[in-house]
């Protein structure tokens, strides 16, 4: 048992967070400097502050040096990770090329591909959508209708997706059409994974308005849009496979930055549950609210050490494979549970958008509603529990 | 980073399991059970734990033991669960740490080897059933080294050739003999001896040492062990519901397709996994007086605790009718669960504990939890941190 980093690790821990200590100006630190900008305002200050990260070195941790990112180890991602949430840092703008075409492009594209798509990606200069989920077509994404002809050198598309993560913002879009037939009831067939511009007359984004009034996803049409064939993903017809191993790259991630998000959370909950008055006393005080909050503690802690565990594994090179699917069940319902024990504390009001304690009051009730869409998004909490019962337990299908 | 088990300590792992496969399987547990008269100290067993040096890990090197750590015993107690494994290792053990904390050379001379040995049996009175786990009396009394109490639920106190005993001013070392009564009760897991014992003047020889630190000190120790136990029970449980269900036919298919049970038993192989992890990582904050051990061992005890509880439930429920024999070992995981859930402080009071660490008075910022003030980084405006909406 060693739970200390590397001489190395540490090293890059101190260089990146003095670079954060000069290059991130403290009131880009707090929610009010966010609070009163607008959705493409703030999406823009974000993509060239992430920009500027990237051109000092400070992007794509473990990819390849010759692609543009900086050829270090799982512990310096996750030592990045830590550093980006303690500075308070903006998130990526660009979380679905981060965490799915790069990895994807970097295991089956073309030198030609790789050469172009991920510096480009690095550097904010693309920023990807990805386009999978259609009205139809969500947990049983092999539904999907998205139709793409092949006419001459290029694809005709027509169809819609919908639930698009920065449909409003995105340059490019890697989507799934059907470029063949499903061959008898095997519906995975006949699919093609497409690199798709999304500035073309033939795709239309329009946003939708989310649980928390905030439009960070949207549908896009494509009506007669076109892609060149060269633009396929691990060639044509292999679509399916392609989405598999594409979604597979989530799980190296340790899931170490949401545990030290939702850290932080929950010391700003128990100092909430300290100031606030329940029956007299403090709501830190009740004995049932105190349960709940230790609870809490409890299943955020077993988060650190399972980070730990992942850590050691993909360290040692070693595919979690399904396993990953426990990773993402547990943050998602260990963020869920935070929610419901803050919202406990808030009582009644829970409904002020702004109350007491302003500024972090906000924060925390819009953690709450966003944890809401975690046990969806990227497999929901269903899903999960599926693959872990037949692909980690073995259970019959 | 390495959060695992070393070589060595897996090596050890693997010796306890297969000695467990090969001689002591769920047959011998089941003899123990049908012979609620005995003293539940099978004696090739016994012989054997004590040869293989697994009541020895914790005892120094000069007393005959192996200088290893929390973390090894852990290895042993989680087995142990896993095979519901009778006999009083966890007393001998913890009456050895006693000694080793809180123990004169003189005293430690006297008992460790015997102990690291097995030649002598060790018994625990440390704590008084459903208080929560502070140093105090576990029911004792001391006047001038005569001690005077009733201490209850005691486990193997009528095997032991030396119990320690919590008095109101500390530890105690009694001997069975003048003073000392023990009465065996009729408890419902028969993987356990549990007893009262009453002291009437009995003679104790007070552990110089044992400072509440040192008593604070094996509490803890002693609810990672349970921990380990617990872990081991929980997990054992959930591999025999699955294969069971994997095989079991209703509706003309494997009981283990239906999406209920499929899905109910992958929340728990989560939260088994969590649980195990939380029982590592306590013996190992323990083993290297880590910052936060106390809270890692209230962490660990609770959430052991409650899967445990969960997992020798489930483990009847998925089993139908049969699960509910006593024919059948699921009743042996309930019921030993069910004796250590409580042991040692229970997931509520543990919890208690936690709050108390953290809920009462802000932590002090800890870089490696990236502790601090949340403002930021997550407004809706901003996205959050975790924002990346995924397919599928
Ligand atoms: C914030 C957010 C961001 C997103 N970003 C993107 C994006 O960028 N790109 C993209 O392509 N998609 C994105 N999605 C879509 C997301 O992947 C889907 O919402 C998800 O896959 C679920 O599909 P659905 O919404 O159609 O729900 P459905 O599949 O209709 O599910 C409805 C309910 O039925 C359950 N269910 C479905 N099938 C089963 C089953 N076999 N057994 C048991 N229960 C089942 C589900 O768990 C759910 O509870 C995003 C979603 C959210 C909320």
């Amino acid at each position: 048992m060693d739970l200390t980093f590397s001489k190395e690790d540490e090293d890059f821990r101190r260089e990146f967070r003095s670079w954060l200590d000069t290059n991130l100006p403290a009131e880009m630190r707090t929610g009010a400097f966010w609070a009163d900008k607008t959705e493409d305002e703030s999406f823009s200050i974000r993509r060239q502050w992430e920009a500027d990260k990237a051109a000092a070195g400070f992007a794509g941790i473990v990819w390849p040096t010759e692609y543009g990112g900086r050829g270090g180890t799982p512990t310096m991602k996750a030592i990045y990770d830590q550093e980006m949430i303690r500075a308070n840092a903006p998130t990526t703008v660009n979380p679905l090329g981060l965490t799915f075409l790069a990895p994807t492009v970097m295991f089956l594209g073309t030198e030609e591909q790789k050469k172009t798509i991920i510096p480009e990606l690095l550097h904010n200069k693309t920023i990807w959508c990805q386009g999978f989920s259609e009205p139809g077509a969500g947990s049983d994404l092999a539904a999907l209708q998205m139709k793409a002809e092949r006419q001459g050198e290029e694809y005709v598309l027509n169809g819609q997706k919908i639930w698009t993560t920065n449909a409003m913002h995105g340059d490019k879009i890697f989507t799934m059409a059907r470029t063949g037939a499903p061959e008898g009831s095997k519906k995975h067939a006949g699919i093609s994974m497409l690199l798709v511009d999304m500035h073309q007359k033939g795709v239309e984004a329009r946003p939708l308005k989310q649980m928390s009034g905030a439009s960070e996803f949207g549908e896009v049409f494509f009506t007669d849009a076109t892609c060149p064939v060269t633009e396929v993903l691990g060639g044509e017809g292999n679509g399916w496979q392609t989405a598999m191993l594409l979604l597979s790259f989530e799980r190296g991630s340790s899931a170490i930055s949401q545990y030290t998000e939702f850290r932080k959370m929950w010391d700003e909950v128990a100092a909430y549950a300290r100031e606030t008055s329940r029956d007299g006393k403090a709501a830190a005080q009740d004995p049932v609210l105190r349960q709940q909050l230790a609870k809490s503690l409890v299943e955020l802690e077993c988060l650190k050490y399972h980070s730990w565990h992942v850590l050691t594994q993909t360290s040692q090179g070693k595919d979690l494979g399904f396993e990953a699917s426990m990773t993402k069940l547990f943050w998602a319902n260990t963020f869920r549970d935070l929610g419901d024990v803050y919202s406990d504390i808030a009582g009644q009001e829970f409904q002020l958008t702004a109350g007491a304690r302003g500024a972090s009051r906000q924060e925390l009730t819009s953690m709450a509603l966003w944890s809401r869409s975690c046990t969806i998004w990227g497999g929901s909490n269903e899903v999960q529990r599926t693959v872990i019962a037949e692909r980690v337990l073995g259970l019959p299908r | 980073m390495r959060f695992a088990l070393t070589d060595e300590q897996r090596d050890l792992q693997d010796a306890v399991r297969s000695y467990l496969r090969d001689r002591f399987g769920p047959q011998q547990v089941r003899e123990v059970y049908e012979d609620p008269a005995g003293d539940a100290v099978p004696d090739k067993l016994w012989a054997s734990i004590g040869e293989q040096g697994w009541l020895a890990l914790m005892v120094p090197e000069q007393y005959e033991g192996f200088d290893a750590g929390l973390v090894e015993a852990s290895v042993i107690a989680r087995a142990f669960g896993a095979g519901t494994v009778p006999g009083p290792w966890l007393g001998t053990v913890l009456a050895a740490e006693a000694l080793r904390l809180g123990g004169s050379p003189e005293q430690q001379a006297a008992w460790l080897p015997r102990l690291a040995s097995g030649e002598a049996k060790g018994a625990v009175a440390l704590i008084a059933p459903g208080n929560s786990p502070r140093p105090a009396s576990a029911g004792a009394e001391a006047v001038q080294g005569r001690l005077t109490g009733t201490l209850n639920l005691v486990e193997y106190a009528a095997v032991a050739d030396v119990l320690v005993v919590a008095a109101a001013d500390g530890l105690y070392l009694v001997q069975p003999g003048e003073g000392v009564t023990v009465q065996a009760l009729d408890a419902l897991d028969r993987t356990s001896r549990l007893t009262t014992v009453t002291l009437t003047g009995a003679a104790g020889e007070k552990l110089a040492g044992a400072t509440p630190e040192v008593h604070q000190q094996l509490l803890d120790r002693a609810a990672v062990l349970v921990a380990n136990d617990l872990v081991g029970i929980a997990r054992k449980a959930l591999t025999d519901t699955v294969e069971y269900d994997k095989t079991r036919v209703q509706f003309g298919r494997p009981v283990g397709s239906f999406q209920a049970i499929k899905h109910h038993l992958a929340d728990l192989v989560v939260h088994v996994t969590m649980a195990e992890h939380a029982a590592l990582y306590a013996a190992y904050a323990l083993d290297s007086g880590a910052q936060d051990a106390t809270l890692a061992v209230s962490i660990a005890k609770s959430k052991a605790g409650d899967v445990a509880r969960q997992a020798t439930s489930d483990m009847i429920q998925y089993h139908g009718g049969i699960g509910f024999t006593w024919e059948h070992d699921a009743h042996f995981y309930f019921k030993r669960a069910k004796r250590l859930e409580y042991a040692y402080g229970d997931a509520t009071q543990h919890r208690e504990r936690i709050a108390a660490l953290l809920i009462d008075a802000a932590p002090a910022e800890d870089n490696s939890l990236g502790g601090g003030t949340a403002v930021g980084g997550t407004g809706a405006s901003q996205g959050t941190g975790v924002a990346a909406g995924v397919a599928v």
